[in-house]
């Protein structure tokens, strides 16, 4: 392993690493916009020039392309090397149109952070910037801003060698080089092309479901796991801080609502990844909420239908339960402790995959819809989802299970978060929360279980699904 | 155009036949290549490293050194590719080898590929070209017929085959890294050493890239031998130059120049001296990438790389041009930043923004809007370019900057106070 010296500390590195990455691995901070641990490297920026000594003295070369060789020191904020990045940071804030103001990246963005750290003077410059495109339509879903762009292929490396649509390309030459989508729709069709967007080191990209929605410091991620199926991708879920809360009335849905997804990095799921499915999944949990208990579809007081259902628990010779496969780690247990031993229990997928959508593929994307199958089975049992005639009693937790399939003459008891035309058909019916309401975990498909934290605070009304368990399992156990 | 000296690649008369392989063999073509596959591979390299044959694209890197790096690993894939890709302003001496030599190229390629273990080698020659190319492609049609190309040949084993491909006419496709990404099908863009081309080239395999010219003498060196080719020039620079001459010249036009020669004589006496009589101001010595000289410093230089190099100059690609008292160095600097902004790849941030930048304000100084900030820019953008691109185009447009600006500073200085050239903004040389 050979041994260099980077801004006099010694550290050793793996024979073929560059001396980017045996800086990154060793804790020093090298700038890089193009430079990304996934993708090739172009060394087109420029901006992670270290200084190199030599017989000659020292020498200028990028880090992100020299591999380390035995004995070298390198300096990384040399007079020369500083020299030449605010030179760099004068060639890629020429002509970019610094509209930070109106931006979305604001806050977020690797060239304002650079421009401070590296440069920090006005432009040299006297002469009008050169004009691009504007809002540029580039997919369905992404808006391209070519002033902005610095031309680094981030998007253009990740679609070649990521999401392998190669939906992007560089047109034209010089500073009037373009990203562009290729003719055929492909980055269109791209179910990971949203990825770019975060990638992009300034604000080029632009996602449209988020265009001009918050700034991004008015925001806090909360890490949570991807519902969209059985990967369980790791996310964040940005949505308002609260101390930046709106006070005004009727506020209610704009503090509590999933502003945007994003991937959080995590190297045993998803790597710093997520499909576009999974950034659309505010609009999965921000569905019309059941917010009302209801016996046989007239609303009720919550005790009530608790009542309710443990007489018709109690009086049940034949009780069958289909469980959630969206449901918690936390709430399966539950189920198992306060009433698995007085239901049959079977497991169902409460989402299939939906005409269009991509059903399954090589990168993250799994056919099973649903997060917590693994979890789910684990407990209950890999059973078939087939329920017995002479079932007397339902139990069905979570959306998804046709009311048709259930014998004629058995009673329901139902738990949905959704408000949805089933809650009115069943004998009890109970709102529950959902991910963004309570802690919990899942397990994904290959079996890593992964955490997601409480993000807004339950709707009154709407029951915890641990608490209804012991509810219920103690009218059961007592009745027998 | 005729030269006194000795001769390596325009040793016989052109004719409009010339080029045909009848009159080629009748002139020993294809005798060589014989003499050649009875040598051991290394000691063909051996050959053209001893011959101290220095590369003719611009940069004179030794030939055998880039060969030597090129260790051949038998069954392993190698690549040749030969850049006629001619696109330095001023330069068109390659031109001349396509046309009226093809034969000599293919010849010479196939003893390069015998000599690297190549199999499959490429001719890159730029979309312009247009008789070159039906030249080039003609004497690939005649060597496959007459069987020197595409199977085994003289009784050996060794066989080759020769494609042309044709490009766009990018000037970053005459990069040796840019015309193989431009082979592959790519966008030319050039790339990032390491790893260097003869590791890892076309199709991530070992690749040779040699100019025509450069190749173009190996056929002469293999047959006259290394210790005859280095009597022919001066010691460090072994062999001749081909000289392509354009510009406010009386005898514009390609000559094959013995290094050594004196350069104020090869421009007075072999060109004519200046167009119409007109008294020299400066020239170019080797493609627009190379600084200019001023009449009084080339005086007691020879066409030599030790005699030019000291000078702050290069022969370069051998693309000459002569400019006469009265033309406008600040229009001449404009034409050339037009030149750099138009064919930057845009790949790299210096050259992508700096092109563009220098162009804007050179356009700027002449029309009238320039402020004298604007040199000290010039200079910055320059000194930002230098040494900090993907390839050497950053640099170079630099040093063609630099050049003008130093020696030509008061023009700049006039136009900027004055609002309008020192000499009317002409290019041109009038009777």
């Amino acid at each position: 392993m050979p041994r260099l010296t980077i801004d006099g500390r010694e550290i050793e590195a793996a024979a073929g690493r560059t001396v980017m990455e045996a800086a990154t691995d060793a804790g020093i901070f090298i700038p890089y916009f193009c430079w990304h641990p996934k993708l090739s490297v172009p060394g087109n920026c420029r901006i992670c020039v270290v200084g190199v000594e030599d017989k000659g003295g020292e020498w200028v070369e990028i880090a992100c392309n020299m591999p380390v060789t035995e004995g070298m020191v390198v300096y990384t904020n040399s007079e020369k090397v500083r020299a030449r990045r605010k030179a760099t940071m004068q060639f890629i804030t020429l002509n970019h149109p610094v509209d930070c103001g109106i931006c979305d990246k604001a806050g977020e963005c690797t060239l304002q952070d650079y421009h401070y750290e590296y440069n920090g003077e006005r432009s040299i410059s006297v002469d009008a910037k050169a004009h691009a495109t504007k809002h540029y339509s580039l997919s369905p879903r992404i808006v391209l801003d070519n002033e902005r762009c610095i031309q680094c292929t981030r998007c253009v490396r990740f679609t070649r060698e990521i999401s392998k649509s190669n939906g992007l390309g560089m047109q034209n030459r010089a500073d009037h080089s373009l990203v562009r989508a290729v003719e055929d729709g492909s980055f269109a069709n791209d179910p990971y092309s949203d990825n770019v967007i975060d990638i992009c080191p300034v604000g080029a990209l632009l996602s449209r479901s988020f265009l001009h929605k918050a700034r991004v410091w008015y925001l806090k991620p909360t890490a949570s796991v991807c519902p969209g199926c059985s990967r369980g991708c790791t996310v964040n879920l940005w949505h308002r801080r609260p101390e930046w809360r709106l006070r005004a009335p009727g506020m209610r849905a704009q503090n509590e609502t999933i502003d945007r997804v994003t991937p959080l990095e995590n190297p045993a799921v998803n790597g710093p990844w997520i499909c576009n499915k999974g950034r659309d999944i505010a609009k999965v949990l921000g569905r019309a909420r059941a917010e009302t208990a209801m016996l046989k579809g007239r609303p009720a007081e919550l005790q009530g239908a608790i009542a309710q259902a443990r007489s018709l628990i109690a009086a049940a010779r034949k009780p069958v339960a289909v469980v959630s496969s969206w449901a918690s780690n936390e709430e399966l247990a539950a189920f198992k402790a306060a009433l698995g031993a007085r239901f049959s229990v079977l497991v169902k997928a409460d989402h299939e995959p939906e005409p269009g959508e991509v059903v399954q593929d090589d990168i993250l994307i799994r056919a099973d819809k649903n997060p917590n199958t693994a979890g789910a089975r684990a407990l209950f049992g890999e059973a078939p989802l087939a329920l017995p005639p002479d079932a007397d009693l339902v139990l069905v937790w979570g959306e998804g299970l046709d009311f048709g399939l259930i014998p004629a003459g058995a009673k329901i008891v139902y738990l949905n978060a959704w408000l949805q035309p089933e809650n009115g058909h069943a004998d009890v019916f109970f709102p529950t929360s959902i991910q963004t309401e309570r802690d919990g975990h899942y397990t994904n498909f290959a079996g890593v279980t992964s955490a997601f934290t409480q993000c807004f605070p339950r709707p009154a009304g709407v029951a915890d699904a641990q608490a209804l368990f012991a509810a219920l399992a103690g009218q059961a156990g007592g009745g027998e | 155009m005729t030269m006194p000296g000795r001769k390596v690649i325009m040793n016989f008369e052109v004719t409009p036949t010339s080029h045909s392989l009848e009159e080629y063999r009748a002139r020993g073509g294809y005798a060589t290549l014989e003499k050649a596959l009875k040598l051991q591979p290394a000691d063909i390299t051996k050959e053209v490293t001893a011959s101290g044959l220095l590369g003719h694209g611009g940069a004179a890197f030794p030939v055998g050194r880039k060969w030597g790096v090129m260790k051949p690993i038998p069954g392993e894939i190698h690549y040749l590719c030969a850049n006629a890709d001619e696109g330095e302003p001023g330069t068109f001496k390659d031109r001349w080898i396509l046309e009226n030599a093809p034969h000599l190229l293919v010849e010479s390629m196939l003893i390069t590929s015998y000599a690297l273990g190549v199999r499959h080698a490429f001719v890159y020659i730029r979309g312009e070209f247009d008789l070159p190319y039906r030249r080039i492609q003609g004497a690939i049609d005649e060597a496959y017929a007459a069987g020197y190309l595409g199977k085994p040949v003289f009784g050996t084993d060794f066989a080759l085959d020769i494609v042309v491909y044709r490009g766009a006419g990018s000037y970053v496709c005459g990069e040796a890294s840019g015309l193989i990404t431009s082979i592959e099908g790519r966008k030319p863009y050039p790339r990032n050493r390491p790893p260097r081309l003869t590791v890892r080239g076309l199709y991530q395999k070992p690749t040779v890239i040699n100019n025509v010219e450069s190749l173009a003498n190996i056929t002469g060196i293999i047959r006259m031998g290394a210790e005859e080719f280095r009597k022919i020039g001066t010691a460090k620079s072994p062999g001749t130059q081909l000289i392509s001459i354009s510009g406010h010249i009386a005898k514009p036009g390609v000559y094959e120049v013995e290094y050594g020669y004196p350069w104020a004589k090869f421009l007075d006496e072999d060109c004519g001296g200046m167009l119409h009589g007109a008294k020299m101001k400066c020239v170019v010595p080797g493609g627009i990438s190379t600084k200019v000289l001023t009449r009084a410093e080339i005086e007691p230089l020879t066409l030599c790389h030790e005699s030019v190099n000291p000078a702050g100059s290069g022969i370069g690609s051998g693309g000459m041009i002569a400019i006469a008292e009265g033309t406008c160095m600040v229009r001449l600097l404009q034409v050339l930043l037009r030149f750099y902004h138009h064919e930057s790849c845009g790949q790299c941030t210096p050259c992508r923004e700096g092109m563009g930048w220098m162009h804007r304000i050179i356009d700027r100084i002449v029309e009238g809007k320039g402020v004298p900030e604007d040199i000290d820019r010039l200079y910055a953008i320059s000194a930002a370019n230098d040494g900090t691109t993907i390839c050497g185009m950053g640099d170079a447009a630099g040093y063609a900057t630099v050049g003008i600006l130093n020696k030509y500073r008061d023009e700049f200085e006039y136009f900027i106070t004055n609002r309008r050239s020192k000499f009317d903004g002409r290019l041109e040389c009038l009777a």
